[in-house]
């Protein structure tokens, strides 16, 4: 853990400066300058109930500057760990990357896929960013803090940020950016994480660097719904007019030189960044439709890097001598549903049975050659600072499984179909969960769609993923479990394919939603943790890694899940 | 009639790709954006519309020369499809200037020297050559001359500014499977014309009379033989120019067939149309100008009949 000494920003809170040199009789005197929201974090981190990383994790979130924190943390006691080697290679040259083909047009309000979102946030900054771990970077944004509810929350901008056409970053173009994105007129991808959480109109100028977002509702994690987690809340312009093809107009570390649609584009180094002057001259993408040219690409020495390779199917260069994998945790997965409120798995002891017949450490091993975590059957991530760890893991247990059959009055299996989607490595989950589901007699047939006829209209009564009895859903890394807890398990959930309704679990995602405090969260997300193992609405069978490929000698590239970041990347002298 | 069947192309390719389930916004936002948002996007790409008004919209647009506005790139279907024309003209140019020659060489030698061991080693080897899928032997071609000899290029796609030249240097890797595909199609059309007019009477009377054996094979054999070969390099050009998906996905190249792919997953209707109905054109062009070559070639045709 290296960023608390690496990262400082401009406009620290005085009480930052006089963190350092932290003992544990100073530690005591700074206390005193805290929030309690503040204080039980640092409760926790004394008590031993937070590691240094999850303590970084969430005091980033609460706005507390990182290198306060790792004072704090210092001072607790807790060394940091030797940082990483910086990097060894010489600045300058051209960069380039190997990216999946941008799915349509590149405009940061409707953009969904990860080939474009990379070309966005080469040029563009978010205000603040999930860094490697999960903690929260301040980015245009130099610190943020809640009213004593969660309710409204007051984001500082950083001062002397420019726009690659010149033009001041001020309160004004934030406030227009978040309006813009909460819009339902807008075709507008942020909307979903926005719902219930920010309308338009939220956002508002407090002076030209300060912005106050009135909530609809107390949020705890809020920072991360405008970080880099909500991929669409780079900030533009005001007066933006979706034209941002043409010039790729933000305040990003690479400024235009080029676009060309389904071939690729190319970025110059920009000079006047705010955050210090990026390592590589040029950034050259060159768009992909698929993994296997990547490769080849990378192996004939025609690019440096490979933006994300997936285990299924980029076998070939994960044993490749040649090249250095970046594996970054994260918690995109997979849920397997199964409808609790009709057919053969509405009694909770045939889904604690499948779930029993898994043998997680098999599917990672098998699935991911090992570039992956077990799940313990709840969206609560081991990468998650408030996961609680007390909780047992849920192993393999075929005895008990036929037990609790034999229980509900199923002792000789029955016939079940699975629907999924082709997607990754789906599908052989699914052959696995189908040999996983006959060791116990249930006899699964599976039915593998393409993703549009899976996901169909996505509205109940229109769609296989959310009609089926049973099926395998796709969901990508995010900063916080949030949206997994909420959309896919709430009774009244957008998501929610198991049909899972449940009161006393809807009240608990509300008062983890809510708390603010570490000890709050995982108050809530131990509780949480412990009903979806008794309900299994849903099993997790694992959270996969994030993989970036490069040629050996290419440094400087941090290990953030989902986010390839260049700024301070270099290639072999 | 040529007008008729692209017309009646354009139609099916329309119905086609809105009985497939899913719609444009939907797969733009992908499948958890709000569905307010997907509704929106709808309508500002004007995909809400009734079916009937779209087509009509469109017909109207291409009648007039306008291939309309991509609905997932917001930009002129135009810029992608001459771009994308253009690289699949010159791919399918470079596999065709091989394959042709060769492949009549190798049916011509195979019927000159009928059920010896030659005719057997040709027919065996461009039958084999013709099963490989593309992606088989498009990844060993890669293997062998990209990455472990550094022969030729990887990827097709030349450096920009990059003269004819050069270009054909990245071209001809790609265009191996390709040739490898028509081969032993071509050679066996072309083996089996010879055979036939080999032992057809006019040859007998060439002979008869004394021409030297070279003369006959030229002026009289080969003329006879290749008519049925011409028509099936023919039919090969709707292949050759739209189907070629997996090439150019594995060379990393920007032709139509990719084009189309990419239209079809993305319901992009204008793009779909626009390329299916370039491929179309290209069809029905090349079977016009196979029966002209053969008209040319065959007299009876060229003189009217003449019964």
């Amino acid at each position: 853990m290296g960023e608390a000494c690496t990262l400082t920003s401009a406009n620290d809170p005085p009480h930052a400066k006089a963190a350092s040199n932290m003992n544990r009789k100073n530690l005591d005197v700074l206390r005193g300058t805290l929030s309690p929201v503040e204080n039980d974090l640092v409760d926790h981190l004394l008590r031993g109930s937070v590691d240094r990383r999850g303590f970084l994790r969430h005091g980033s979130m609460l706005g507390l500057s990182l290198p306060l924190l790792g004072s704090i943390a210092t001072g607790a006691g807790l060394m940091a760990t030797p940082r990483a080697a910086r990097a060894a290679g010489k600045p300058g040259g051209t960069i380039r990357v190997a990216l999946i083909v941008p799915a349509g047009a590149i405009d940061p309000v409707t953009i969904a896929d990860n080939g474009g979102l990379e070309l966005l946030q080469s040029v563009g900054d978010y205000l603040c960013r999930t860094g490697p771990d999960f903690v929260l970077e301040p980015r245009l944004a130099t610190n943020w803090t809640p009213d004593a509810t969660g309710a409204v929350w007051t984001f500082k901008l950083r001062e002397g940020v420019k726009f690659h056409n010149g033009t001041a970053m001020t309160a004004a173009d934030v406030v227009a950016t978040v309006d813009r994105l909460a819009d339902p007129k807008n075709a507008s991808n942020a909307l979903s994480a926005f719902k219930g959480v920010l309308s338009k109109g939220g956002a508002q100028k407090v002076d030209d660097l300060t912005v106050a977002f009135h909530l609809d509702a107390p949020n705890g994690n809020f920072p991360y719904v405008l970080s880099s987690d909500n991929y669409n809340c780079i900030i533009l312009p005001a007066a933006y007019a979706g034209d941002f093809e043409k010039n790729f107009v933000g305040t990003g570390p690479f400024k235009f030189e080029s676009y060309t649609p389904k071939v690729g584009a190319a970025f110059v180094r920009n000079d006047a960044y705010w955050g210090g002057r990026p390592a590589p001259d040029r950034v050259e993408y060159t768009f992909y439709p698929d993994i296997q040219p990547m490769i080849l690409a990378l192996q004939g020495g025609q690019v440096d890097v490979i933006e994300q390779v997936v285990v299924s199917g980029g076998q070939a260069i994960l044993n490749d001598p040649n090249v250095t994998i970046i594996r970054a945790k994260s918690s995109g997965h997979e849920q397997v549903h199964m409808r609790c409120d009709t057919g053969p798995f509405a009694d909770k002891r045939v889904r604690q049975a499948l779930a029993l017949a898994l043998d997680r450490e098999k599917l990672v091993k098998g699935l991911f050659k090992g570039y992956a975590s077990v799940g313990n059957d709840s969206p609560f991530a081991p990468a998650f600072p408030s996961t609680d760890t007390a909780i047992a893991q849920r192993k393999q247990d075929l005895r008990k499984a036929k037990e609790l059959l034999a229980a509900a009055g199923v002792p000789k299996g029955f016939k079940v179909t699975l629907t999924t989607e082709h997607y990754i490595e789906i599908p052989d989950y699914a052959v696995l969960v189908q040999n996983a589901a006959r060791a116990i007699g249930i006899d699964i047939t599976l039915n593998v769609e393409s993703q549009d006829a899976y996901y169909g209209k996505a509205t109940y009564g229109q769609s296989d993923w959310l009609d089926s009895t049973m099926g395998i859903t796709d969901y990508g890394n995010r900063g916080v479990p949030n949206v997994t807890l909420s959309a896919p398990l709430l009774s009244d959930g957008t998501w929610n394919s198991a049909h899972f309704k449940n009161k006393e679990y809807d009240g608990l995602v509300g008062s983890y939603v809510k708390a603010l405090d570490l000890g709050g969260q995982k108050a809530a997300a131990g509780k949480i943790q412990t009903l979806l193992l008794d309900e299994t609405p849903l099993l997790f069978g694992y959270f996969y890694d994030f993989l970036v490929v490069t040629r050996k000698g290419v440094e400087g590239i941090p290990a953030i899940p989902n986010r390839l970041t260049l700024e301070k990347a270099t290639l072999p002298a | 009639m040529s007008l008729l069947t692209l017309f009646l192309l354009s139609l099916l390719v329309f119905a086609g790709g809105h009985l497939l389930p899913g719609d444009v916004g939907r797969a733009i936002l992908g499948p958890l954006a709000d569905p307010r948002a997907v509704a929106a996007l709808d309508h500002q790409i004007g995909a809400d519309r009734p079916l009937v008004t779209q087509y009509v919209t469109w017909l109207g647009g291409i009648v007039t020369g306008d291939l309309g506005l991509s609905l997932i790139y917001r930009q002129p279907v135009a810029n992608f499809i001459g771009v994308a024309l253009l690289n699949s003209l010159k791919l399918a140019a470079v596999a065709f200037v091989i394959v042709v020659p060769l492949g009549i060489f190798g049916g011509v030698v195979a019927a000159l020297n009928v059920r010896t061991w030659i005719d057997r080693t040709i027919t065996v080897v461009g039958l084999s050559a013709t099963i490989v899928p593309e992606f088989c032997s498009g990844i060993a071609l890669i293997l062998l001359f990209g990455i472990w000899t550094h022969v030729f290029p990887i990827s097709a796609a030349w450096p920009k500014g990059a003269g004819p030249l050069t270009q054909l240097y990245y071209l001809i890797m790609p265009a191996i499977p390709l040739v490898l595909v028509l081969f032993g199609y071509i050679a066996r059309m072309a083996r089996a014309g010879m055979v036939e007019a080999l032992a057809a009477d006019y040859t007998r009377t060439a002979m008869l009379k004394g021409l030297p054996w070279r003369t006959v094979v030229w002026r009289h054999v080969l003329r006879n033989a290749l008519l049925p070969t011409i028509t099936v390099i023919a039919t090969q050009a709707g292949y050759l120019i739209g189907g070629l998906v997996v090439i150019e996905t594995l060379f990393h190249y920007q032709g139509i067939g990719g084009l189309i792919y990419g239209a079809a997953k993305g319901k992009d209707f204008p793009m779909l149309e626009a390329g299916v109905l370039i491929v179309g054109l290209i069809y029905v062009v090349a079977t016009l100008l196979a029966d002209m070559l053969t008209t040319a070639l065959n007299p009876r045709l060229r003189f009217g009949g003449g019964t």
